[in-house]
């Protein structure tokens, strides 16, 4: 089943979704990257309905990038988020809905300070120090308000998200194998290895 | 399920002595789940009136811009404040533009209006979700525990209460109503609204 | 005395007594053994297999299905309490069993102080998560058949076997239901144990359950915190923090925490915890406890994760 996390630190947010890609009973793919780098110092995992998952993150990367060409300045992710938030509403009350579940997490470079963002396919937004979708986060979120510390190095950050993984293999029926790791700080985007 | 109980969540309006209180949880969830335990569901529409969004989470956002935009937009047009009678009166008309597609919100309006003497006269009403208005002399509440917030405030409520009087009543009904109520709670806060100013006070509520 | 004959005689004194009384008991069948109230409401199965009546219908299991919530219709007539968290898990010490105590009927909370763990002898612990009646009756006639094997074999039963009789029972009623899910946890002569019994007919052995729609979340924090060589004090801590872990993300758990260690001497009643309290405290003074509150907006108070430039 589809479970993404993430996390914010001393300094970074970590964000990881699992690489699967089913269909029925299926694993279609196994490397499948469900994270968007939707502008410089944003992440955006999202996860839900096949086709609108991707459809509705490239109308949003799409758009975030035409907002930085014309404005030169990116949203700021309060603002990204807001705007994010309002599209999935009005679409909520459209004839074909997007039925995509988000986290956003980014690195606000005039505060100096991350940002985490939980969305749901509803418009639901709030701010959160750390999230999960999926029926992962019924074993993670007690797991991060026991471990989870906002001022936590990297490597720390990293362990407990090592922990959530663990928890969540050791326990979902059909958990995933593999997992894609991003990480965002005051120096952009970059992919970890765990 | 109802789609009005997934997130949770409610609040509560009383009224005293020129002065109006208006508390709310902070939680939001996902049925059984919790997410969030700063989820504000009140929100200032101008300094003398306040206004809580109890019911789906996603409407909460959309319907504060929108009652922002509209205030926005009443103030630049008759270069005044608007008052809490007329206020109300747009949340109904706002929530029944959308009789056949309802946003999932049964909202509760607290404020302190101007008497056309002079004076002051504390006002609270509530709607349901379609926009049908409910004035009243005493208390009104919305949400997940409003059944169990009747109990209790109907217990505790008693005319022309001072703001401090006011606050401990309001809280004490939010809090032990709150408690009944598993889809409400993780946090709670009061705005007391009196004529020259607004306490706004969080609440060490049970967080289970 | 019953002689083989006077068992199948048809004219004999005993013969003509017992039409009589059948006569009897034909007139006065409104009435069962527990109406009046003998031996505590087990009167009528004492002898042996319990009798209920069921349904005067054509097939009682659809019938009772029909009436009995589940996750399909919750709204039946037969309410069953579902939101609980429940756990018990062994280790070198004994038998750590932890449950919260909250009761609800929908959104309502019915009560925030059930017992959830129910004692059925001095070296055997019962936990409630499903149907309340349910669990508290067979657990209860659990304890009676419990005592009857001692008194039988003269040493006491195993948790294995106990756990095998409840489970035997409840699988007996399956598909009219029953609903329970409980770990039956004692100490016997293999040492500490804990069996999983629930009303499908499952039983499972093993180190660590958790059960009731909080168990997830008590997983997420027992798991990472388990090893065999806990101490008891650490144990104890172990099984209240995850408690409080359900309680606190669960919206139908919470209220207060009970906690049960079983040694080889019998279970120990340690503490009753209520779950805000350890939110914004801790549980108190207790050994093993960190100390301040297990809150997770308690616990990071005043720290930021924002790095501004040194200036």
């Amino acid at each position: 089943m589809e479970t993404s996390f993430a996390l914010i630190g001393k300094g970074y947010v970590i964000v990881a979704a699992d690489t699967t890609s089913a269909r029925s009973i299926v694993k279609m793919k196994n490397d499948e990257d469900k994270i968007k780098t939707v502008s410089p110092h944003l992440l955006m995992t999202y996860s839900g309905e096949p086709g609108d998952t991707v459809q509705f993150a490239e109308y949003i990367e799409r758009n975030l990038r035409l907002y930085q060409i014309r404005n030169i300045y990116p949203l700021r992710p309060a603002a990204a988020s807001s705007w994010i938030r309002r599209s999935l509403a009005e679409s909520l009350r459209s004839r074909h809905p997007y039925s995509v579940n988000l986290l956003l997490g980014g690195y606000d470079t005039s505060l100096s300070e991350p940002k985490l963002y939980w969305i749901d396919y509803l418009g639901t937004v709030t701010e959160v120090p750390f999230a999960a979708h999926g029926y992962g986060s019924y074993f993670v979120l007690s797991l991060m308000d026991r471990y989870h510390d906002p001022e936590a190095p990297l490597e720390e950050g990293l362990e407990t998200l090592k922990k959530c993984i663990q928890e969540v293999s050791k326990r979902l029926i059909v958990s995933p194998e593999r997992y894609k790791v991003k990480i965002v700080d005051k120096d952009g985007v970059r992919d970890i290895d765990l | 399920m109802s789609i009005m109980e997934y997130n949770g969540g409610s609040v509560i309006a009383m009224a005293g002595k020129d002065c109006v209180a208006i508390a709310s949880d902070l939680r939001l969830g996902n049925q059984m789940l919790s997410i969030s335990s700063n989820f504000q569901r009140v929100f200032p529409v101008t300094d003398r009136i306040y206004i809580g969004l109890p019911g789906l989470a996603t409407d909460v956002t959309t319907l504060r811009e929108r009652f922002r935009l509209r205030v926005n937009m009443y103030t630049i047009k008759e270069e005044r404040e608007i008052e809490p009678e007329a206020f109300t009166h747009l949340v109904s008309s706002t929530l029944y533009e959308h009789r056949f597609g309802p946003y999932f919100i049964s909202p509760v309006v607290a404020g302190i209006s101007k008497t056309p003497t002079g004076g002051i006269k504390p006002f609270i009403a509530a709607t349901d979700l379609i926009g049908c208005i409910n004035f009243a002399k005493d208390f009104v509440v919305s949400g997940t525990a409003s059944s169990k917030l009747f109990g209790v405030a109907e217990g505790l409520w008693e005319p022309d209460l001072g703001p401090e009087d006011l606050f401990e009543t309001i809280s004490q009904t939010l809090l032990n109503a709150v408690d009944r109520d598993a889809f409400s709670g993780w946090g709670a806060v009061v705005h007391v609204i009196t004529k020259d100013q607004v306490i706004t006070r969080k609440l060490k509520a049970r967080m289970d | 005395m019953n002689s083989f004959v006077d068992q199948f005689s048809t004219h004999s004194p005993t013969a003509q007594l017992k039409r009589a009384q059948k006569l009897i008991a034909a007139e006065e069948d409104d009435y069962s053994d527990a109406a009046w109230g003998s031996q505590a409401g087990f009167g009528g199965m004492i002898k042996g297999i319990p009798a209920f009546k069921v349904p005067a219908v054509a097939d009682p299991t659809a019938f009772l299905r029909l009436h009995t919530d589940d996750h399909a219709d919750p709204n039946c007539r037969i309410k069953i309490q579902h939101g609980t968290t429940t756990l018990a898990f062994r280790f070198k010490g004994g038998v750590i069993v932890a449950v919260d105590s909250r009761a609800t009927a929908g959104s309502y909370v019915a009560s925030g102080t059930v017992k959830k763990v129910i004692e059925i002898n001095p070296y055997l612990l019962g936990t409630m998560a499903g149907g309340a009646a349910d669990c508290q009756f067979w657990e209860t006639y659990l304890g009676m058949h419990c005592r009857l094997h001692e008194l039988r074999n003269r040493e006491r039963i195993s948790v294995s076997a106990a756990s095998k009789y409840l489970s035997n029972l409840v699988y007996s009623y399956k598909g009219m239901g029953l609903s329970m899910g409980t770990m039956i946890c004692g100490w016997d002569k293999t040492g500490p144990a804990v069996f999983y019994v629930d009303s499908d007919g499952t039983r499972l052995k093993g180190d660590l359950f958790s059960v009731g729609s909080g168990s997830t979340f008590a997983y997420g924090v027992l798991d990472q915190g388990y090893r065999w060589d806990l101490t008891d004090e650490e144990a104890q801590e172990l099984g209240r923090r995850s408690i409080f872990a359900a309680g606190h993300r669960d919206a139908m758990s919470g209220n207060t925490c009970n906690l049960y260690h079983v040694k080889e001497e019998g279970w120990d009643f340690i503490g009753n915890y209520d779950i805000s309290k350890m939110y914004y405290e801790g549980p108190g003074d207790v050994p093993g406890a960190p100390g301040g509150g297990y809150g997770y907006a308690i616990r990071t108070e005043g720290r930021s994760a924002a790095n501004p430039p040194p200036s």
